[in-house]
């Protein structure tokens, strides 16, 4: 079954380099948004299974987009992709919906092991 | 319009090695003040040397500022000004459990530290990003209690056109914010667009 995600970077650079740590034998369909409103329209136009988030965006930023999604009842896996690496930075998007945070620059390895956890990839 | 010294594809992946290297610094910063801290998405910018004094006022605002700078050298070379409005550096005492017996204490000190630890941290992971290294200068007070206008001087700086990196650190809890600002002169841009180029024949 293709999987639907979601990555929303405002930085193009940050999207091409979460697209290419995607395990490339993935079945999935993606999407893409610069900031968290655009997501957010994204998202609530349904069938999104799985979000790649980064935190520091304009306009509407990444803990604002979570605190909306669990406004909208959260019924996807979000998982934080972020150079924000505060321990703060973490525990607050964990708290707010998060499955999981994986800092930048992306580790293709540890992406992978994530998904895995979650059942997400096999 | 003026000149650009990186084209869109570069400035795009400065922006994002910036926001890394920004992300460790501001860890480090975090660890320091004991509190949490807002990061902004950094800003890049070729500006004349004429408006530099503008530009740090538009970063800061128009009040009285403390300022440091550090120059720094090897895979990229430039000065790192740090930034924090007069108002600010009065509360740095305290966030960073400095002794202020009398009065502010050394402020100097303070800032010089805020200067090293933002700058190292930052500006070393965007060359770490680059798989390259960079050394610093010993960290010099500009100023205490200045115009923000007069934190650069365009006519000493020997450069006709820089290009600019702006990041900024806010502690919301407290109203603190600090400016790191990037500066490399025209002739050493070249060198991080070599950098930068590399870079994005990796995606």
């Amino acid at each position: 079954m293709t999987i639907s995600v979601l990555v929303v970077d405002d930085s193009p650079i940050a999207r091409k380099m979460i697209r290419k740590a995607l395990p490339a034998d993935w079945d999935i369909s993606i999407q893409e948004a610069g900031d968290g409103d655009e997501a957010l329209a994204i998202y609530r136009s349904g069938g999104i299974d799985v979000i790649f988030l980064d935190l520091t965006m304009p306009r509407m930023d990444g803990f604002t987009l979570l605190e909306k999604l669990q406004q909208d009842d959260l019924n996807c896996f979000v998982i934080v992709v972020s150079a924000d690496v505060q321990p703060g930075a973490r525990e607050r998007a964990m708290k707010l919906g998060a499955i999981e945070f994986v800092p930048k620059p992306i580790d293709p390895q540890a992406l992978r092991e994530v998904l895995r956890e979650y059942g997400v990839m096999v | 319009m003026s000149e650009l010294l990186l084209n869109d594809d570069q400035t795009a992946a400065l922006q994002e090695i910036a926001n890394i290297g920004m992300g460790q610094a501001g860890n480090s910063l975090a660890r320091i003040w004991g509190e949490f801290v807002a990061l902004s998405v950094p800003r890049i910018a070729t500006v004349a040397a004429a408006r530099l004094p503008e530009l740090i006022q538009r970063c800061v605002g128009d009040g009285r500022v403390s300022a440091a700078r550090l120059l720094f050298h090897g895979a990229m070379r430039g000065e790192a000004l740090v930034v924090i409005s007069a108002a600010d550096r009065r509360t740095l005492g305290s966030l960073m459990g400095f002794p202020a017996p009398a009065g502010d204490g050394d402020p100097g000190a303070q800032l010089l530290h805020i200067a090293e630890t933002l700058a190292g941290a930052c500006l070393g992971g965007i060359a770490r990003q680059f798989e390259a290294t960079i050394g610093f200068g010993a960290p010099a007070l500009i100023g205490e209690d200045l115009p923000a206008r007069a934190v650069v001087r365009a006519d000493t700086l020997g450069v006709d056109l820089a290009l600019c990196l702006e990041v900024r650190f806010r502690v919301e809890a407290r109203s603190l914010a600090a400016h790191l600002v990037m500066l490399m002169p025209r002739q050493e841009v070249q060198g991080l667009a070599v950098l930068l180029d590399r870079f994005l024949c990796t995606l």
